[in-house]
């Protein structure tokens, strides 16, 4: 007796779970993971089969295993290059739930695949251009502080190196030696995270400007002490002859000379400090370079570095043709 | 003495060695208010040397410069020499005219820019004041129409009379050629000449050291022959010219120039 309603109890949980099947109460673990199974093989169109199989739930009802069903067959279809398919798929879902964001974003991502290339890199340049105009207005302002900054260093650093005054020109020489042998990303680490042990702490900009301010007038130092060494002797000579003192003749007679030999090496370091600001990203700064990383971060796309290069392209050759007017314009006295 | 027997310009003893060699060896000079002297001799002598000694641009280790009776140049602090303060350096060089052999124009600035620039900077007149200066001079050198040009647009003689313009902006009581013709084409000589030729008649003093045989005998009240650092003779220009017929190498030089 026992034995039988056992053997009832057991043929009737069986019916009930057959019956739970067929309402939908299903484990659909086992069918992903079959799907996932002929996936592997190779067998696409038996795996779009499987996953059809969950059914549309009714209102009230669990619908996780649905979606990712048909997201996974979006995946397919995009994957066999059926966009109109993989956009059906996922429009299934977004009938039920307008507001999921994975299939709003992958019908997105597939509308753009059927438009042709060229609209693509247009909306993308459109999308990005805002955050990467921000960044290289930045960077412009660096480089514009840093060139008003190391001119002026320079100068002080080539006076000194040619004084005949032996602790200041050491001292000038102590500053190029060590700006010019250390990386510049080291200094500007040491400036922003170092000097805060220190007690010196400084906002990125400022601690950014200090960094390439001190940098570019070691170099520039060299390149003006240069320039005014090569002028003519004769010419300190007469300016001394009537009168002059050594600062008057320094500032109207020697110096004014320098500029047209100063600007094709002083431009070619300005050019290499627009591309050297890229390193300031490194301190908290949002400039060009930064700007166009977060965004390839972010979307994944190629587009951000290559409209960062071409703004940085256009920056430089800005640059070139001002300083190319200026040397003209320091030389003019030479053209008979 | 009276104020116009006195020299303008006094050396004693002037010693200017580099190194090994001895540029000028203890040389004595005066030169009255109005003389023209003019220096001869072989390169190397040390003629260009004692110019520029006078001016300052040349520390010599001996020897005492007095300029209107004042000693100038040099300060003895505990029992040693020493260049004067530079302001003081300065302040003579600005009553001291110097004209070079290679004109050292500035470039960066115009013809009247050149003349103007002693007046302004070191004397710091007006504008108008230094711009009126240079413009009466540059008519005085003939080259009032290069005023707005650029030093590199003109010839080696208009440069030079341009530097000579430059120099007596400053007003200068004395004026230093420093072999004012030697850098100069032939045929362009002849305009520098007359400039400073102009200028003596008008009573400036000056030591031009040459090589230009004009200068020694249309210009000079002495000429001095310098060798090695020395004087080897000086006078009139007759003087010399008699004193050459018996000295090998007075005459030899001067058969080389003539």
């Amino acid at each position: 007796m026992i034995y039988l309603v056992s053997r009832a109890f057991v043929a009737l949980l069986f019916l009930c779970t057959l019956a739970g099947n067929c309402l939908g109460a299903v484990d659909y673990d086992q069918l992903f993971r079959q799907s996932s199974d002929l996936m592997a093989l190779g067998d696409l169109d038996g795996a779009l089969t499987l996953l059809r199989q969950v059914p549309t739930p009714a209102a009230g009802e669990e619908a996780g295993p649905f979606v990712s069903s048909r997201m996974q067959a979006a995946r397919i279809h995009a994957a066999q290059e059926n966009t109109d398919s993989a956009i059906a798929d996922c429009q299934e879902v977004l009938i039920l739930f307008p507001d999921n964001s994975e299939a709003r974003n992958f019908v997105a991502a597939l509308r753009d695949q059927l438009k042709p290339g060229w609209h693509t890199v247009l909306s993308d340049t459109l999308r990005f251009l805002p955050s990467l105009a921000k960044g290289a207005l930045m960077t412009l302002m660096l480089v514009l502080c840093t060139m008003l900054v190391s001119p002026l260093g320079g100068l002080l650093i080539a006076l000194g190196r040619i004084s005949t005054l032996r602790p200041v020109s050491g001292t000038c020489w102590f500053i190029i030696w060590f700006f010019r042998g250390t990386p510049l990303l080291l200094q500007l680490f040491f400036i922003y995270y170092g000097l805060p042990s220190l007690g010196i702490t400084l906002p990125p900009f400022t601690a950014a400007v200090i960094g390439l301010g001190l940098n570019y007038s070691a170099y520039l130092g060299e390149i003006i002490r240069g320039a005014i060494q090569s002028i003519d002797h004769g010419q300190m000579e007469a300016a001394k002859a009537i009168g002059m003192s050594y600062s008057q003749a320094m500032r109207r007679v020697i110096i004014p000379q320098t500029y047209k030999r100063l600007m094709p090496p002083i431009g070619n370091e300005f050019i290499a400090l627009i591309k050297d600001t890229a390193l300031v990203s490194t301190i908290a700064m949002v400039e060009l370079m930064r700007s166009a990383d977060q965004l390839f971060n972010t979307y994944f796309n190629i587009t951000a570095l290559a409209l960062a290069a071409v703004i940085y392209l256009v920056l430089t050759t800005i640059f070139t043709f001002i300083f190319e007017k200026i040397e003209y314009r320091a030389g003019i006295y030479e053209h008979r | 003495m009276s104020i116009a027997n006195q020299p303008l310009l006094k050396l004693e003893n002037i010693t200017k060695r580099f190194k090994e060699l001895t540029a000028v060896n203890g040389v004595n000079l005066e030169v009255s208010p109005g003389e023209k002297l003019v220096i001869i001799g072989p390169s190397g002598s040390g003629k260009s040397t004692l110019l520029r000694a006078i001016n300052l641009l040349e520390e010599i280790e001996e020897g005492t410069i007095c300029f209107e009776g004042r000693e100038v140049g040099y300060v003895m602090r505990s029992g040693k020499r020493h260049p004067d303060r530079p302001q003081a350096i300065s302040a003579l060089r600005a009553e001291i005219g110097m004209v070079f052999q290679h004109f050292h124009l500035f470039p960066h600035m115009t013809v009247l820019g050149n003349v103007m620039e002693g007046p302004l900077t070191v004397q710091r007149k007006s504008a108008e004041e230094a711009r009126s200066i240079a413009v009466d001079i540059l008519e005085k050198v003939g080259l009032a129409d290069k005023r707005d040009v650029f030093p590199a647009t003109l010839s080696g003689g208009q440069k030079q009379r341009v530097a000579i313009a430059r120099a007596l902006a400053m007003r200068p009581k004395l004026m230093l050629f420093d072999e004012p013709t030697s850098a100069l084409d032939p045929e362009l000589v002849g305009e520098v000449f007359d400039t400073i030729h102009t200028l003596a008649d008008e009573g400036m003093t000056m030591i031009i050291v040459t090589h230009h045989m004009g200068f020694a005998r249309e210009l000079a009240d002495r000429v001095i022959f310098m060798e090695s650092g020395n004087f080897l003779a000086q006078g009139t220009p007759d003087e010399l010219f008699s004193i050459a017929q018996d000295n090998e190498r007075i005459r030899g030089f001067l058969n080389r120039l003539l």
